[in-house]
């Protein structure tokens, strides 16, 4: 009888303790703070990521930052693993868009906390289903991206060319590169390997063919690529190439970094790249010189199109929470701390981004030319065709490019291939 | 001068065969031997099972479920398989591997040259013993990195061939359909040879000096000592070398294809192993890159078996 309440009251203590383990939740308690695993590909830089551990352990003791930083390129092949396996960081970053959306299963939907975690945000919906913010959110931006084409001044003016009016149209664009190639200089530094070519080139031309219901159809997979609207899209892509327009090797390379190094190095006159993160006006002023670099919106090849002067803007990298991190509040502490004025303001300090929060200083905004000019193109934004490709979209789209700019595919097979890629796309069937 | 390989004799007087009753009473002590045996086998049983078997079955099994990107997966039943059938990748990749497969001799031979020179003690041989195994100490990837620069159009190795004169053969090795395969087999090749030039030379070793000493007064040159007298001794290496290569060359090359092309222009240098990583991982389709990965498996082991099984000859072939 003893035997059997001394068992009694060591299981029910076995219970107590097993109780209150799980009532400290994320592990944190008596054991110290609660160490949450962040796989991220450092946007912005390491200094910035730096400070948001500093500044974010300085206000949460409760809760320390591990992070694991990852190269861009490299990060889906990191990560898909994690994802395959269900196991790994409590809090990762995607790209806003459908490779969010890809990933989805792996995160923790936000629910009703989404609004108001992000309502100090100029827009979240890219972290949202369907670009819709009625529906499933699944992290927290606080960076704002898109593309636009960066100039060297002093490669223009060695071509005889203004640079204070960069070419505003496709045919003034041709001209320019034409001139520039007689100077002994590279007109566009270009990289054709990887996704750079679906993220940072596809949506500038087409702007001037789609408009935004075409791009909300180009997201659920119902837009065709051998409707005409895309095979004019494709046609002008492989006209950058095979006009001698970049650098030879484009084929081989990708844009980042061996694409944006051409750029950095003084050896060409554009380069299409991104606003915030790594590859911006920052890191190019800094390379070049402020006053020598200049930015502006890629030339326009149907000037009156609706969207041919828009900006193609998405939120930046996007933090959400794992669905399998056992600390998923504290995962959600750090998310929301991510979206708040604090990281906005370290954000532009640190990183010399573009911040998705309103309230953060204006005093603080840098004063570089480049920047400001950004800001006058940032202000008409338009949905960004580029992130609403699928894997095997982004890749047919790269491949596609090499071998119709070497000779070895027409822009018809290049678009019947761009269909084939679509219809392989797991998530996009799931769509239709 | 000869050597004898015939076996030593045995003894004058045969040993007559147990008696029934004396076998019956060993059986104790074998069965005891038995279980000591499987006991000493066990670890390394359950080390396959676990890390080789169980992975196996379960590529197997997924490679018949069909998955949304990380989402749940369902029973696909052949699809996976026939979808293969009518994808231009798949089946460029396999073509490509094909082609790689077509290099193998030169994997096999060139290594074996250099390791005959070396072992014949050439000028400089203890230079180059050191220096060919250098590139095989270099990551793969590292390597990869270095040859996307040495390879560029206005690279070292253009200028370099621009200035002895021989401007037409300064191509764009990483851009051209055929080029980009070749430059990505010769890097490889490149960075592995050492290894083959290590084996050969352990095999070389096993070689008495008198027999090569033999053939060298006979009049036998270079050529006629490495392919009468080298090759015909070293079959059990040559042998093992070539299944190395031949399943090395279609499943070591990830690291080389990542650094170096990514698998273009195009599909140019797509191989299967770069596919299943592609299609696993960047386009989320599970199912279908376990599916691919289960092909190259067959793939390679079909092309392993009969060196194997030549190997397997080889080393179990009674001296006559």
């Amino acid at each position: 009888m003893f035997r059997r309440r001394l068992a009694g009251v060591l299981a029910a203590g076995v219970a107590a303790a097993t109780v209150l383990a799980g009532c400290g939740g994320d592990g944190a308690g008596s054991d110290g703070p609660v160490t949450l695993k962040v796989l991220t590909w450092e946007p912005g830089g390491t200094e910035y990521w730096q400070a948001v551990k500093t500044t974010f352990e300085a206000s949460h003791p409760d809760i320390k930052l591990d992070m694991q930083a990852v190269p861009f390129d490299k990060y889906p092949e990191v990560q898909g693993p994690y994802i395959t396996s269900q196991s790994g960081p409590d809090v990762m970053a995607n790209n806003a868009g459908l490779e969010l959306f890809d990933r989805r299963g792996a995160y923790v939907p936000l629910g009703e906390k989404a609004a108001e975690i992000n309502k100090d945000l100029v827009t979240y919906s890219g972290a949202c289903e369907g670009f819709d913010t009625s529906k499933e959110c699944y992290g927290v931006p606080f960076s704002y991206q898109g593309n636009v084409l960066y100039y060297n001044k002093d490669v223009l003016t060695a071509a005889g060319l203004d640079p204070e009016k960069p070419p505003a149209t496709w045919d003034e664009f041709g001209a320019a590169c034409d001139a520039v190639t007689k100077s002994g200089k590279t007109c566009l530094a270009l990289g054709l390997s990887g996704t750079f070519p679906a993220y940072w080139d596809f949506p500038e031309i087409a702007r001037n063919y789609l408009t935004e219901d075409d791009i909300r159809g180009l997201l659920a997979g119902t837009l065709s690529w051998t409707d005409p609207k895309l095979v004019q899209t494709l046609e002008k892509l492989a006209e950058i190439t095979t006009k001698g327009w970049t650098n030879k090797n484009a084929p081989s390379i990708t844009m980042l970094p061996d694409g944006a190094d051409i750029f950095q190095r003084g050896d060409a006159a554009f380069a299409g790249t991104i606003i915030s993160d790594a590859v911006n006006w920052d890191a190019f002023g800094k390379a070049l010189g402020d006053d020598k670099l200049g930015v502006t919106r890629w030339p326009a090849i149907n000037p009156s199109a609706p969207l041919a002067q828009k900006f193609s803007g998405i939120e930046g990298a996007v933090y959400g929470v794992t669905k399998w991190s056992e600390k998923k509040e504290a995962g959600l502490e750090f998310i929301t701390w991510l979206a708040g004025k604090e990281n906005g303001e370290l954000w532009v300090k640190h990183a010399k981004g573009q911040p998705l929060n309103t309230t953060v200083d204006p005093s603080l905004l840098p004063s570089s030319p480049a920047f400001k000019k950004i800001q006058e193109l940032v202000a008409d934004p338009t949905l960004h065709a580029g992130v609403m490709l699928s894997g095997p979209e982004a890749d047919a789209l790269a491949r596609g490019w090499q071998q119709v700019t070497l000779g070895q595919l027409t822009v018809d097979k290049w678009a019947e291939q761009m269909q084939q890629a679509l219809e392989r796309s797991p998530t996009k069937q799931q769509g239709r | 001068m000869s050597i004898s390989t015939a076996p030593a004799k045995g003894p004058a007087v045969a040993t007559p065969p147990s008696p029934p009753g004396r076998r019956a009473r060993r059986r104790p002590g074998h069965a005891r031997e038995w279980w000591f045996g499987a006991l000493l086998v066990l670890p390394a049983v359950a080390l396959a099972v676990t890390f080789k078997v169980v992975p196996l079955v379960r590529g197997v099994i997924t490679s018949f479920e069909s998955s949304s990107g990380f989402g749940d997966s369902s029973f696909a039943g052949l699809d996976n398989y026939t979808r293969m059938f009518d994808d231009p990748v798949v089946l460029a990749s396999f073509r490509n591997a094909l082609l790689v497969v077509a290099t193998l001799p030169v994997w096999v031979v060139f290594p074996l040259v250099l390791a005959v020179l070396i072992h014949q003690r050439a000028p400089g041989w203890k230079f180059f013993r050191a220096v060919y195994f250098i590139p095989y100490t270099i990551a793969p990837i590292v390597v990869g990195i270095m040859f996307r620069q040495i390879l560029a159009p206005d690279g070292p190795i253009n200028a370099g061939l621009r200035a002895i004169g021989l401007e037409p053969l300064a191509i764009e090795w990483l851009n051209g359909q055929n080029s980009a395969l070749f430059s990505l087999v010769a890097v490889a090749l490149w960075s592995f040879f050492g290894l083959g030039v290590m084996t050969y030379l352990a095999g070389l070793a096993t070689i008495p000096d008198e027999v090569m000493e033999a053939a060298y007064l006979d009049g036998a040159g270079f050529w006629r000592r490495l392919f009468s007298v080298v090759v015909p001794m070293l079959r059990p290496t040559v042998a093992y070398w070539s299944v190395l290569c031949a399943s090395g060359v279609l499943i070591w090359l990830f690291p080389l294809i990542y650094a170096l092309t990514q698998g273009g222009p195009g599909n140019a240098t797509m191989l299967p192993e770069y596919l299943v990583f592609l299609t696993t991982f960047q386009f989320l389709d599970r199912g279908y890159g376990s599916a691919i990965g289960i092909a190259l498996f067959v793939f390679v082991a079909v092309l392993s078996i009969f060196s194997v099984r030549h190997m397997f000859t080889e080393g179990t072939r009674k001296p006559r």
